[in-house]
């Protein structure tokens, strides 16, 4: 891999970042932005309103942080998974995690707990659903992709049709819509306190995505190739399973169920670095971090509303996939 | 052609049980929102309600014993159901979102469906027309259109039911005068920018075109979310943009969402709050805030809230206890009336 493209991988989300700060809905002027963010490094004299500051460290700054790691995060599992599943249409939510944290939400909607209680009973619930697939799956102590596959449809249309009834039951002057707009995605709750709970997760599972990323090179030959050249393929799977729903868990804890990112993104990086996980993760890092950040910066400002993340990221990623593929016949695969 | 006879045996059958509109019946008009001419029998004793803040204004016509099919939201109405005990005793034909089991609901055998005009006649309607059920729609979505809501449902009740409609339209237009005498003459500068949040959990607020945006007017203020339609989600840093001089909270659980703003360091700069103006709605029979009976008080409450010096001798806790003695006959103690402006239900 050339070297001007692992510097651009490393630098572009830190520039998207700082760009977005300069991005948004209320009048910071780019120069109090930038006397804002430096102050914090240099010694420089507070002349600017509060309030600006507020904007830029407590508002921006937390969502574009976060959207950098939930973007990242997505799309690292995404790659991850694809390559464990060896099947290029896989998501990060295919284990069922996006839909039993969507319960888990729409209860902690429904009973009115408050931010925080919503975020850890969504990823509590994350983690349920994928524990619960996993068991589902065992069989004569192995877990057999198919059987992977098939317990995850199994238990994400169960929470699908439990998070149904807890919208049926929901009260349609508050918690109907509340839980309405938190499926559809959004990082407009994001708070240093959500970010302090998400990032841990993230961090922790992305970390050891990439520890193990060259052993899913090897995995993705196929479970009896691997395990022909030594790999402890279930014990490979269990790894990358916890760690990809850890890292999704969190994700979606925070921003609601935002789909196409964990798809897309790994698609992209593969046309851009090529099949081999070791350079693929962190690819898939960058451009998903990216990705997700400057959409989240059009969801935050194109109008006085916020527009869903979910709605976003699906209608640019969609038509933009559907180009990608249409150019390349998919070749990149 | 074997079939035929069977064929048109079936029919007759099917014609024949299905109830057929008694022509000696005396039956009577009424226009509703969307301009359709509706017949009604003469006195009409059954009505169904799928409109949640409806069934309370029901009760203050003094109609209430007639609702023999309600919606789960009316029956969570803690209020209502201590106003009303029977509205727990009701079939909820309707769910939350409004739609009916069509066999509760024509098992209840309802004179007549009061409904909220959105546009269209719901996609039920056909099934009701062929039971020769009729619905009535009303306005939704403004101040004038509420009354013109209680003036309908009045006139479908019953003579008895209407006077009561008239009297309350004449104290509600009274309220608003009373307030619009003093806020018409503050100028744009004067009148503090609200914003009122919609929903527990998620940053909704209610925009233009709306009941709420309606009274804020009236009380003399500005609806400070430049967003069209009620409950849109909106941005921190829109709301930051927009800066509030009060905050008003509405929908359960009012207290806890309130509760959640002062915490959150991100709204620590918005006026409202460094002014500690941020305020829970009221919650009667229904919210307060949006198309129920009790927005009579709302644009009293709210004015008082906006403009306290200039609304000195307005009395809330005064218009509330009579509000509630003359239309739901209830006298209310000082701890209800505080359960009532504070949201937190009796």
């Amino acid at each position: 891999m050339k070297r001007g493209a692992l510097i651009a991988m490393i630098l572009v989300p830190f520039a998207a970042l700082y760009i977005s700060l300069f991005i948004g809905r209320f009048d910071v002027s780019a120069a109090d932005v930038a006397r804002i963010l430096a102050s914090h490094f240099l010694p420089i004299t507070r002349n600017w309103p509060a309030s600006a500051e507020t904007i830029v460290v407590q508002i921006r700054l937390p969502r574009a942080v976060m959207a950098i790691f939930v973007g990242s995060g997505l799309s690292i599992s995404g790659a991850a998974y694809q390559g464990m599943f060896r099947n290029p249409l896989v998501s990060p939510d295919i284990l069922g995690v996006s839909a039993a944290s969507g319960f888990g939400a729409a209860l902690a909607l429904l009973c009115s707990r408050g931010a925080f209680a919503l975020e850890l009973i969504a990823f509590l619930f994350g983690i349920l659903g994928v524990g619960l697939t996993y068991l589902l799956a065992r069989t004569y102590r192995s877990t057999p992709i198919l059987m992977l596959v098939l317990s995850g449809i199994i238990v994400a249309a169960f929470f699908s049709a439990l998070l149904s009834g807890a919208k049926y039951v929901a009260d349609p002057e508050s918690r109907l819509p509340a839980i309405t707009y938190w499926l559809l995605g959004s990082l407009n709750g994001t708070t240093m306190q959500s970010l302090a709970m998400a990032l841990p997760p993230i961090v922790l599972g992305g970390a050891g995505l990439m520890l193990v990323r060259w052993r899913l090179n090897v995995l993705s030959m196929g479970e009896d190739e691997a395990r022909s050249l030594g790999v402890r393929t279930d014990h490979l799977k269990g790894i990358i399973i916890v760690c990809t729903t850890l890292v999704t868990a969190a994700a979606v804890s925070v921003c609601g169920i935002v789909g196409w990112v964990g798809l897309v993104i790994p698609h992209l990086a593969r046309m851009w670095v090529g099949p081999d996980h070791r350079v693929l993760l962190p690819a898939a890092c960058s451009i998903g971090a990216t990705y997700l950040l400057l959409i989240d910066d059009v969801a935050r400002t194109a109008s006085a509303s916020e527009i869903p993340l979910g709605i976003l990221t699906a209608m640019v990623g969609a038509p933009f996939f559907a180009y990608l593929l249409r150019r390349t016949q998919g070749a990149w695969q | 052609m074997r079939m035929r006879p069977l064929w048109l045996a079936a029919a007759a059958l099917l014609a024949s049980s299905m109830p057929q509109p008694s022509s000696a019946q005396a039956t009577r008009q009424v226009t509703d929102a969307a301009g359709r001419v509706v017949t009604l029998p003469v006195s009409v004793n059954r009505i169904a309600d799928p409109w949640h803040a409806n069934n309370a204004t029901v009760l203050m016509l003094g109609g209430a014993d007639k609702i023999v099919a309600t919606t789960v939201q009316a029956q969570r109405q803690p209020w209502l159901r201590r106003l009303y005990p029977r509205i727990d005793q009701v079939p909820a034909a309707f769910n939350a979102a409004g739609d009916p089991n069509i066999e509760t609901l024509i098992g209840a055998r309802p004179d007549v469906i009061l409904m909220a005009y959105d546009g269209s006649l719901p996609k039920w309607s056909a099934a009701m027309e062929a039971y020769h059920v009729p619905i009535v729609l009303m306005p939704n979505s403004s101040l004038a259109g509420l009354m013109t809501t209680v003036r309908i449902t009045g006139q479908v009740l019953g003579a008895r039911e209407a006077e009561v409609a008239e009297d309350y339209v004449r104290y509600f237009e009274g309220n608003i005068r009373r307030v619009r005498s003093v806020t018409s003459r503050l100028a744009a500068s004067e009148r503090p920018t609200v914003l009122h949040t919609a929903s527990a959990g998620i940053l909704t607020v209610d925009g233009r075109d709306t009941v709420i945006d309606d009274w804020i007017t009236v009380a003399g203020g500005r609806n400070a979310a430049g967003v069209v339609g009620n409950g849109r989600p909106v941005t921190m840093e829109q709301v930051a943009a927009w800066d509030p001089d009060v905050i008003i909270v509405g929908t359960a659980p009012n207290q806890q969402s309130r509760q959640s703003i002062l915490d959150d360091p991100r709204w620590r700069e918005i006026k409202a709050v460094k002014a500690g103006r941020v305020l829970v709605n009221p919650t009667g029979a229904y919210l307060w805030d949006r198309h129920s009976a009790e927005a009579a008080l709302q644009v009293l409450w709210a004015a008082k809230m906006l403009h306290p010096e200039l609304f000195r001798s307005l009395d809330i806790k005064r218009e509330t206890f009579d509000f509630y003695a003359k239309y739901f006959h209830y006298a209310l103690t000082d701890d209800e009336y505080a359960s009532i402006v504070n949201a937190t239900g009796p």
